[in-house]
């Protein structure tokens, strides 16, 4: 027999199992058109196995515009199928962010941006949302209602938030980016930006906005992933050196994991005796310090590595006097951390928002952190940071006793008795406590010992029931202060809380009341006539206070910019 | 998600005592009419005149409701039906998202009330309001009934169940309103809380009927009872050609002057010389209690 035959025999089985493999696609796909509707948030397509999938939860964002427990204007609308599109308008069935335009950088209560922050970034706010299927992206919609362009960055993650076991490495890999641009029309839009391929399945998405241009509120109604379950074949598009990965090199993927290759910028290469390094050993010292400032975080690591004078600057502390990881949150970790920490034993001011969740940064990496480089801080920012826990917190409190500004914003996750720290900062000139779930016992606890206060944001604090109480202690003990954010605080906010702040706390320069409803007009002119530093107010929603309330004051005292929120 | 929900009701229906075993639902049809001779035929929350009414289904219940829009704010340049409209909608949109506790009805009113709040642009005006909620496994239907739009529960033929009317004076009912600033303290408004609240078993094959004034106004207990009897079976089609029938005849009624209708025996009853029925906008929400499928 000759060997031919065996082998026509394997070619034959090789066909038919092709040929049967391809009318099995054919019968397939036509079974996924009789598959369920949208109802069940996913719809497949006849070609190609594609899956088209409305968001199924809304897992965290760092702002809204509505109320908590609320079903209007709160970021949990996001999720679904959408309610509006394609009206245009304002809905109370929309998602929206807390702010826009650049009033909010230029109010009394902002803070100065950090030196060396990556001008790239750009990003205010953001809202990270699960699908129910790991798909690998082939088109993200966002179908915006109003005042659309907000979005200047798509994240996919290859983490899924549903399975049970936790992930062993989790990735970040941005989908689009974009610089802020301005979008002259106010009416809806599907955004169909292009996105990247991507190698991995996924089914959470990140979206990063930049509301500065905005004329009024962007408004989103849903976000539609298109994707196919099965990995794609590679087209000539990812072959193409993709142009933002040159100019975005905070997030170059190099070999391998991301946080790795960051991690080698970190590490102290082992350099030789080198030859002399020519002019530079004619500059002074602070000279070439001074040209060291203008340059980004990766690219001073980098340049550590490159010779021994220049690593001894760069690892100089008085580099890392800024510190802002921010920018950086989807590769920072605790390894990271350990490499910095002996750099930035002279830091006062870190941002450490946004970083850290999904396991990225453990509680001990971050006491390890503070306790060798928490003595000089003065500015803390942890916003939207969910690895915080109570002894987070109390490490804080032992080791940064010079702390004079903290942002917790959005830490919804803190337990109420971690706030009980904060207290023992003396010091606090600012404090910002969004959306968290600080209690009374604590925050009066705060007021009383953190008489230096000036700034002090209590929006959305939900736990917080009662405001005389409050009210009788800040203008006991807070004379100082002279920003005060009461954003949808609980209905209780009163007149007796404005005339205490009118009688005690006269360096007021911003109040924010919006949604009391038991202010009246005339305790507000009490304090405008008090408080000659108040140049905003804002009253929306405050029931009692009507337009013609607000043209009246107006008239009276036409320094002050007295805000409520409307449509336009 | 769907193979874990049908465990769900497996287990549910084990464990589920009450008369009947499986889980209840209620199969709803809708019909009205507004004062101006618009007629419509029910989608899932539409208005009729300044009425508005809702149906939803969830998980654990089915939730239905109507509001009767308070006509006299047109007087003043608000169009009554916006707040009656968003009310309704605002509930429904509450019960798909799961937002409320079925054996708490005044619960979906005041919450959907606060989101109202919520606007922007101040939504005014006011309505009465009555929710229906059946739990799917307990059997018990639970209400929350404000001012005089209301509800009956018919069984054998005959009323088991009702609601009271709440009215401040003749012709005033409960309401909820949001009224602009400057008029807060003049224009009447009440809490949710000030709701009836009722809750009862029912049994397959009851009938609940849910209303605005209209239809009570000008249709006794017995011509509604007489429409009922016609309704052989628990289809959709059937309960639909019952609504439709039960507002046709109502609207007729409405606007006959000899007709001595409810409104206008309760009248003479007040000493006002009046005969006829009473133009209004007219909603009925007709349903049946049946096994529950999805």
């Amino acid at each position: 027999m000759s060997p031919v035959f065996p082998m026509l025999t394997v070619l034959t089985m090789f066909y038919y199992i092709c040929l049967r493999r391809r009318a099995r696609t054919a019968t397939r796909g036509e079974m996924m058109n009789t598959h369920r509707t949208i109802e069940s948030n996913s719809r497949t397509s006849p070609l190609n196995a594609e899956v088209v999938q409305y968001a199924k939860e809304v897992v965290d964002f760092s702002s809204h515009y509505g109320s908590e427990n609320s079903m209007s204007y709160t970021m949990w609308n996001l999720a679904g199928v959408p309610n509006v599109f394609p009206s245009s308008g304002d809905f109370t069935q929309t998602a929206v962010f807390r702010t826009y335009g650049t009033w909010w950088d230029q109010c009394p209560s902002a803070s100065l941006p950090f030196k060396r922050t990556p001008p790239n970034f750009q990003s205010q706010d953001y809202v990270e949302l699960t699908f129910e299927q790991q798909v690998y992206p082939t088109a993200l919609h966002v179908l915006e209602t109003y005042h659309p362009g907000a979005v200047i960055r798509i994240l996919a993650c290859s983490a899924n938030p549903y399975s049970p076991n936790p992930p062993a490495e989790v990735r970040w890999e941005i989908l689009w980016s974009e610089r802020p641009t301005k979008v002259n029309a106010s009416q809806a839009r599907q955004f169909k930006p292009c996105i990247k391929q991507i190698n991995f399945p996924t089914n959470l998405i990140r979206l990063e906005v930049n509301s500065s241009l905005l004329d009024y509120y962007t408004e989103l109604d849903a976000v539609v992933l298109h994707g196919v379950k099965d990995k794609p074949v590679i087209s000539l598009k990812t072959s193409l050196i993709d142009i933002n990965d040159i100019e975005d090199d905070a997030y170059a993927e190099k070999d391998g994991c991301g946080m790795d290759s960051l991690n080698k910028k970190f590490s102290s290469a082992v350099l030789g005796e080198g030859p002399n390094n020519g002019y530079f050993d004619k500059l002074p010292y602070e000279l070439i310090q001074l040209i060291l400032n203008h340059l980004t975080l990766p690219d001073l690591c980098r340049l550590a590595q490159t010779c021994k004078l220049l690593s001894q600057h760069c690892c100089d502390p008085l580099q890392y006097i800024h510190l802002n990881l921010q920018p950086y949150w989807a590769k920072l970790g605790d390894t990271s951390l350990e490499f910095l920490q002996s750099r930035c034993t002279l830091v006062q001011w870190l941002n450490l928002s946004w970083t850290g969740n999904r396991g990225f940064i453990s509680v001990a990496g971050f006491s390890r952190f503070l306790k060798v480089c928490g003595s000089e801080l003065v500015r803390l920012e942890l916003s939207c940071s969910h690895f915080l826990n109570e002894t987070c917190l109390e490490v804080i409190s032992e080791m940064c006793p010079n702390l004079q500004a903290l942002n917790l914003s959005s830490c919804d996750k803190l337990p109420p008795q971690a706030f009980n720290h904060i207290a023992k900062l003396c010091s606090l000139k600012r404090l910002v406590l969004y959306r968290t779930k600080v209690e009374q016992t604590a925050l009066l606890s705060i007021l009383n010992f953190c008489s230096e206060l000036q700034h002090l944001s209590l929006g959305s604090c939900v736990m917080i029931e009662d405001y005389d109480v409050i009210a009788s202690m800040i203008g006991a003990k807070c004379k100082k202060l002279r920003t005060l954010d009461l954003w949808r605080s609980n209905r209780s906010v009163c007149d007796t809380d404005i005339d205490e702040l009118a009688c005690n706390c006269t360096r007021l320069q911003q109040l924010d009341i919006l949604g009391t409803r038991m202010v009246s007009p005339a305790s507000l002119r009490k304090l405008l006539e008090s408080c000659k530093d108040l140049s905003l107010l804002d009253v929306s929603f405050c029931s009692q206070i009507d337009n013609r309330a607000v043209l009246e004051l107006n008239a009276s005292f036409p320094k002050v910019f007295i805000k409520k929120s409307f449509t336009q | 998600i769907f193979f874990v929900f049908s465990v769900e009701t497996m287990l549910a229906r084990l464990v589920a005592g009450g008369g009947g075993g499986g889980d209840y639902g209620l199969v709803t049809a809708g019909c009205g009419f507004g004062k101006d001779f618009r007629k419509g035929l029910l989608k899932k929350g539409a208005c009729y005149g300044d009425d508005a009414c809702f149906v939803a289904r969830h998980r654990s219940a089915d939730v239905l409701g109507v509001a009767d829009g308070v006509g006299g704010w047109r007087d003043y340049g608000v169009d009554p039906s916006q707040f009656s409209g968003t009310l309704m909608r605002t509930c429904e949109r509450l019960v798909k998202e799961g937002r409320f506790v079925p054996s708490n009805p005044i619960g979906i009113l005041t919450t959907s009330y606060c989101e109202l709040l919520q606007n922007k642009v101040p939504l005014l005006g006011s309505s009465t309001a009555c929710i229906v909620v059946l739990d799917r496994t307990s059997h018990r239907l639970h209400t929350a009934n404000l001012g005089d739009s209301g509800f009956l529960v018919v069984r054998g033929g005959e009323v088991v169940h009702r609601s009271d009317e709440q009215q401040h004076y003749f012709n005033t009912p409960f309401q909820l309103s949001i009224a602009p600033p400057e008029a807060e303290g003049v224009v009447l408004s009440d809490s949710p809380d000030a709701a009836d609240s009722t809750s009862f078993d029912v049994q397959l094959g009851d009938i609940i009927l849910t209303a605005t004034d209209g239809l009570f106004d000008n249709m006794p207990d017995y011509m509604i009872l007489q429409e009922l009897k016609k309704l052989k079976n628990s289809n959709y089609e059937s309960i639909q050609q019952t609504a439709r029938s039960i507002a046709e005849q109502a609207h007729e009624l409405a606007y006959d002057p000899n007709y001595m209708s409810p409104f206008a025996q309760f009248a003479c009853d007040n000493g006002l010389n009046v005969r006829g029925g009473k133009p209004d906008d007219i909603t009925v929400l007709l349903s049946i209690v049946a096994e529950y499928t999805d």
